[in-house]
């Protein structure tokens, strides 16, 4: 007797959770997709308005600073860095190997040069 | 001479077999008793008779350690259920990711071994049992998400925020797998983790009865829940490897032939403003609201922040490759090997498996007549082709590619791909916070 009041509380319980779970995903997603639909454009354009006046002194700053950076800096620094990079050897093969050369012939030794014999 | 070679011969038999005995000697009297004789045997090695029975009970004892002796039916036909997942992933494609280290783990959970030596996935102590701590914990399932995040490009829903509804209303499929688990006799925290199933989320599933049907939680009136996390995590992704064989018929079933003509008109091009702006909002506001999917959301869209904040690509990199394949390859073999026969094989993992494919089929309906009813309050251009609405079910990205080869197969010139990622990963997010809704109530 104390076993079928518990299944029904169970069940009903179920139903609540059933309900209410289902309104909070609801709900959850919508206010989301709401978000997304109002929110996001509205701050992003409270942004632009906000970055519009700062890009403008960032510009000027920028063209003030850069006049002592030209091109040939760059290049320098580009051209300091390419042989830096270049000068490493961190991965060196570790084979060494005497390569074997064959020169059938030189004067060097060459029988007819040789002290012993006389042209 | 004879004597002495023979002596000798099963003196070492006796020192090979010793090591078997010798480290099980505490698992039962019985071993004990046998160990100990023959040890007393060995002392007493002068006779050949008593030499022989030693040898004889030693293979015996042998014998009985090894899998042929232990082996039931059942460990049996779960290594054969085993073999046929790895035979689905490989020659039909089917989810080999998950299904190849799941059949591994089948065969390797249930191998038959003597209790007591730490070897099963159920004993504490063992190697594999350390392992699955991962999953008894929850441990796996955000960091799962922390990839898929990574992974995932929310902008197709950031361009149609609508679409998000999709995702909510395939949820219907959870909660109404949680009522029917109810009737059929579960109490609360196991209906609600049996339930998830129907959020066609392998990691959501996983996490969530790791917290309500682990077997260790006690109810309020007395009895322990019962372990249900491998009956749960097999079907959840049997299922959802299943999804390409569930969905379309049901999609023919419900969707009208012009319903299914229908063409979306493509999304609007998103700024990386939006996208970095998204997962943000989307974490606060999310987690907001139902604060126990905090693990599962948190990660995830973290994940998608490192990815769209364009600072931290090696972060993202490392989360969708790397790290999503280690933590796959842990929970898919300890989620296999979680399926001991003497646990597994229950008549309540044979409902579990009935839940699992009517919540899909719910699921599934759920999405696709929500965005009928969508339909009915949209006009011209911004109808939606409401087969996406199937996508709904999170199974990413399976679910879309399903209503995308749907979509083609009535309009060879309809791509619905793109337009049915937005519901996909909105699902995402909607079994993540039924999930969180659930644990709130019944954890």
């Amino acid at each position: 007797m104390i076993h079928i009041p518990l299944v029904v509380d169970q069940i009903s319980e179920g139903y609540v959770i059933l309900i209410t779970g289902l309104i909070i995903v609801f709900s959850a997603l919508l206010t989301l997709s709401l978000f997304f639909k109002y929110g996001l454009p509205l701050m992003l354009y409270v942004y632009k308005i906000i970055t519009k006046r700062k890009d403008k002194k960032m510009s000027e700053i920028k063209v003030e600073s850069d006049k002592n950076f030209t091109g040939e800096i760059a290049a320098a620094i580009g051209a300091a860095v390419h042989m830096y990079l270049d000068q490493q050897h961190d991965h060196e093969s570790a084979i060494l190997t005497i390569k074997q050369v064959k020169k059938p012939y030189s004067p060097w030794s060459s029988k007819i040069y040789g002290t012993q014999n006389r042209l | 001479m004879k004597k002495i070679l023979l002596i000798f011969s099963v003196l070492s038999l006796l020192i090979f077999i010793r090591p078997a005995l010798g480290i099980n000697s505490n698992a039962s009297t019985n071993n004990l008793n046998s160990s100990v004789s023959i040890e007393q045997h060995d002392e007493a090695n002068a006779e050949d008779d008593e030499s022989y029975v030693g040898a004889f009970e030693g293979i015996k004892q042998f014998y009985n350690y090894t899998g042929f002796a232990n082996a039931s039916s059942g460990n049996l036909i779960m290594i054969l259920i085993g073999i046929i997942f790895i035979y689905l992933g490989i020659k039909f494609d089917y989810e080999p990711l998950l299904l190849i280290p799941i059949g591994a783990g089948v065969i390797i959970g249930n191998i038959p071994f003597v209790a007591g030596n730490q070897t099963g996935i159920y004993e504490t102590g063992s190697v594999l049992n350390y392992l699955y701590f991962g999953v008894v914990k929850g441990i796996y399932p955000p960091l799962i998400f922390l990839g898929i995040g990574a992974m995932t490009d929310f902008s197709s829903l950031i361009a149609n925020p609508k679409l998000m509804l999709l995702g909510a209303a395939a949820q219907i499929g959870v909660f109404a797998t949680f009522l029917g688990a109810l009737y059929l006799g579960f109490n609360l925290p196991e209906a609600g983790a049996i339930g998830i199933i129907g959020g066609a989320d392998g990691p959501t599933a996983i996490f969530l009865s790791s917290k309500l049907a682990n077997g260790v939680n006690i109810l309020a009136d007395g009895t322990t829940v019962k372990n249900l996390i491998g009956p749960i995590a097999i079907a959840a992704y049997s299922y959802m490897a299943l999804v390409p064989v569930i969905q379309p018929p049901l999609m023919r079933l419900l969707i009208s032939k012009e319903d299914r003509k229908i063409k979306m008109k493509p999304p609007r091009a998103v700024t990386q403003k939006e996208k970095m702006i998204f997962p943000i909002v989307a974490l606060i506001l999310t987690t907001f609201i139902s604060p126990s999917a905090l693990p599962l959301l948190g990660m995830l869209f973290f994940g998608n922040l490192l990815k769209e904040s364009g600072r931290t690509e090696r972060l993202a990199d490392t989360a969708r490759t790397k790290l999503i394949d280690i933590v796959t390859i842990l929970l898919g073999v300890t989620v296999g090997a979680s399926t001991q026969a003497d646990i597994f094989i229950t008549k309540d993992s044979m409902l579990i498996f009935g839940l699992g494919a009517i919540s899909f089929v719910i699921a599934t309906c759920g999405g696709l007549l929500f965005a009928k009813l969508m339909n009915l309050f949209l006009k011209g251009d911004n109808k939606i082709n409401p087969l996406i609405g199937a996508a709904g079910v999170s199974a990413v990205p399976d679910s879309a590619r399903v209503v995308h080869t749907e979509g083609l197969k009535s309009d060879p010139s309809n791509y619905l791909l793109m337009h049915a990622m937005a519901p996909n990963v909105s699902g995402v997010i909607g079994s993540a916070i039924a999930a969180g809704i659930i644990l709130s109530f019944l954890g």
